[in-house]
């Protein structure tokens, strides 16, 4: 996939057992066709803000929608959401955590930073499927955002 | 400090006493004793010295009264035999010659007033002669006085006295002696009167209160110089020289007897007692006087010497108290150095030791707070790490299984199929027990927020919530009023939806499910209650239903993990409240917990 293209969804995942069920499930209602995955705050930073190894890449183009892990190497999802949201160009993007943790300071932690949604990882199969397909189609197909396409389309 | 008096005992207890009052009461009750006791020994040893000296004084008198009229006597005897012996007289009675000389020597005899009568006798008691101023004579039978005394020759005694009408008379008899042979009596009369000045003189010379009698020898008649008296009591026989008997008139008297000389009489002087006893019962009144001084004066120097011991006995008791109710900076002035002084430094030492204790105690806690608060945060990153760490691979395991059964349930056959389902149910359920470990660890440490709850909101609404989940529509629920207590609303949510849930979940299988939700009031404590009539529990499992991962159900039964009632009781314990149970099998279970308002 062309990083130049349209992109729907970034999904910042270090866990890529996690990250393909996450795919799957997203393709699963069709919404995986315009997919980046980067496996690390700092990754997802780089393609956010076109630099490092994304420094090619069109900043105009930004995804309607970040899929956010917390715990990663090098950057966490914290440090991501606090630079998403300090940054005009990428305040707007819907976040959402996707975490395992269900630690309330967590939770504060990412509200007060400016989250737009917290969804703790289902450990059964069909319930993490549900959640996620549940999801990608509000956060894409129902909810509008100023940066997106209207829904329904 | 309270004197008590018990009214049921009715006696004054000298325990309820304080100290103070006891020790003054005890100095007081000693110098007491001692006064009284010494008091007294002097006041008899005064009154028997008063005793002897009066006794002394008394003798000494009634020695020398005797021994006046004994003088007396002897010179009337004297004067009676000379005249008895005229040689006219003895011949007057041999041959009855010269009557008128004889009676001119009578007449002569018969000097004055006081000598009313003298009469010659013949030695068989005739009178031949009288001798008489004027008036009657002397009615008094001459053989009766001639025959009272042993007549010898040649000499003259004076006689009994006797009473004749109103008069006291006594008689002088001399015997009239020739050639050795009593051939008369001369017998003088005289009536025995005292002028005002000799009993004045004699009251002067016995001193006041003093009562002087003179009597017969045998005790046939007593006067007091101007009448007869009646007898003293005295026993004239025993010998005795003192006496001590009571007069109506004049209470105890002491008496001293003493016969006369040359006459046949007694005297017995009476001192009253009372006049004897005055100097002593002076004496009592000033030791009375001086020993209450003394008591008066001991009472104010022990109640200050007892203020002086219990004064810092009160200040001990008042540091004491200060260390009881918690300060343990209290310490007590040492400013003497006797036995008080030494408990005062012992006190002070012990407080010392009690606060350096005591600090060490707090810092122990300090060190031990840091310690739990260390091992409290090491748990919680662990929690942290469960929650995420573990989470992960057993989604990734739940997952596969997952996608291998969507993938390939056509190339698997019935004992794959059945065997990747397996692995997927225990996925979730070890999914379900790590979600609810999280839970409870994460109640254990979370801080209660009190407020007013309202319990009956609570609990509506969890029932709601769950008859939801459960679709159970053929459950009948009965609420009985539910009252708001004091706690923190979303754990005792948490509470009511454990309980519920339970009782839901226990009696789902029974054909008319039921659940009774209420509370009870006692005083500030309340206490709630879910009843259902579901499939109950054995009384003596009790203490288990509360144990974390603890069941009385298998899995196959009725589904869960062990942690909700554990959880529950966690809550309620942190809340400070209480909660057990009640059951029987197949009947229903009860769950009771009671909280504060």
């Amino acid at each position: 996939m062309n990083y130049n293209d349209e992109v729907e969804i970034l999904l910042v995942e270090d866990n890529p057992e996690d990250a393909e069920i996450t795919i799957r499930a997203l393709k699963k209602v069709n919404l995986a066709n315009r997919l980046v995955h980067v496996e690390d705050g700092q990754e997802a930073l780089d393609f956010l803000f076109s630099q490092g190894a994304f420094s090619g890449r069109v900043g105009a183009n930004q995804p309607r929608l970040i899929l956010l892990d917390i715990k990663m190497p090098k950057v966490d999802g914290i440090e991501v959401l606090r630079r998403v949201k300090e940054d005009a160009t990428t305040k707007t993007i819907p976040v959402v955590i996707m975490t395992s943790s269900a630690e309330e300071k967590d939770i504060l932690n990412t509200y007060n930073l400016g989250v737009n949604s917290y969804v703790v990882k289902p450990v059964d199969f069909n319930q993490f499927l549900k959640a996620v397909s549940e999801l990608g189609l509000y956060w894409l197909l129902i909810n509008r955002s100023p940066t997106g396409p209207i829904p329904g389309k | 400090m309270n004197a008590k008096t018990s009214s049921t005992a009715g006696r004054f207890k000298i325990y309820g006493l304080s100290i103070r009052q006891r020790l003054t009461l005890l100095i007081c009750s000693l110098l007491l004793l001692t006064v009284v006791t010494l008091g007294w020994l002097s006041y008899i040893g005064v009154k028997k010295a008063s005793l002897e000296v009066g006794k002394e004084r008394l003798s000494t008198l009634t020695a020398q009264l005797s021994s006046m009229f004994g003088k007396s006597a002897v010179l009337i005897n004297a004067a009676t035999h000379t005249t008895a012996s005229q040689p006219l007289i003895k011949t007057f009675l041999s041959n009855r010659g010269n009557a008128d000389s004889v009676m001119a020597l009578l007449d002569k005899l018969r000097l004055d007033s006081t000598w009313t009568e003298v009469d010659l006798l013949d030695s068989q008691g005739h009178t031949l002669l009288r001798s008489i101023e004027r008036g009657q004579p002397v009615q008094i039978n001459i053989n009766d006085v001639l025959g009272s005394f042993a007549t010898a020759a040649d000499t003259a005694v004076v006689g009994k006295i006797y009473q004749s009408r109103d008069s006291i008379y006594y008689p002088v008899i001399a015997t009239i002696t020739d050639n050795r042979k009593i051939r008369g009596f001369l017998v003088r009369w005289r009536l025995q009167t005292a002028t005002p000045d000799a009993l004045k003189q004699l009251s002067q010379l016995l001193g006041t209160n003093a009562q002087l009698y003179v009597g017969n020898r045998d005790g046939s008649l007593w006067t007091d110089l101007l009448r007869a008296r009646e007898s003293p009591p005295v026993d004239l026989r025993s010998g005795q020289a003192f006496f001590e008997y009571s007069r109506p008139e004049t209470g105890n008297v002491l008496a001293a007897l003493s016969p006369v000389t040359g006459t046949e009489w007694i005297i017995l002087i009476e001192f009253s007692e009372n006049v004897i006893l005055t100097a002593p019962a002076r004496f009592l009144k000033w030791l009375l006087m001086v020993g209450a001084v003394i008591v008066l004066v001991g009472f104010l120097v022990a109640w200050l010497v007892s203020r002086k011991i219990t004064g810092p006995l009160a200040k001990l008791t008042h540091a004491a108290s200060s260390v009881a109710s918690g300060d343990y900076g209290a310490s007590v002035p040492v400013e003497t150095n006797d036995e008080l002084a030494k408990l005062a430094i012992a006190f002070n030492a012990m407080t010392t030791e009690v606060r350096n204790a005591r600090e060490g105690l707090e810092q122990k806690v300090r060190l031990r707070t840091q310690q739990l608060e260390a091992a409290n945060s090491e748990l919680e990153a662990f929690s942290y790490s469960v929650s995420h760490d573990l989470r992960a691979p057993l989604r990734s395991i739940s997952s596969y299984a997952g996608i291998l059964y969507e993938d390939y349930a056509t190339k698997l056959d019935g004992e794959a199929i059945r065997l990747t389902n397996k692995i997927i149910s225990n996925g979730k359920k070890m999914g379900q027990l790590i979600d609810d470990l999280l839970s409870f660890s994460h109640i254990v440490r979370k801080e209660i927020v009190r407020q007013t709850v309202d319990m009956d909101a609570l609990a509506k609404s969890c029932v709601k919530e769950l008859l939801g989940i459960q679709n159970g529509s053929n459950f009948k629920i009965e609420y009985e009023s539910i009252l708001p207590c004091s706690g923190d609303e979303a754990l005792l949510r948490q509470v009511w939806f454990n309980l519920i849930d339970n009782a839901i979940k226990y009696s789902s299988k029974k054909e008319e499910p039921g659940i009774r939700i209420g509370c009870s009031t006692n005083g500030d404590i309340h206490t709630y209650f879910v009843k259902d009539n579901g499939a109950g529990f054995d009384m003596k499992y009790a203490d288990k239903l509360f144990g974390v991962f603890q069941r009385l159900h298998s899995d196959k039964e009725f589904e869960g993990s062990g942690i909700g009632l554990a959880l529950t009781k966690r809550i309620i314990e942190r809340h400070k409240g209480r909660i057990y149970a009640e059951g029987n099998v197949g009947e229903g279970a009860c769950f009771y917990f009671s909280l504060s308002k």
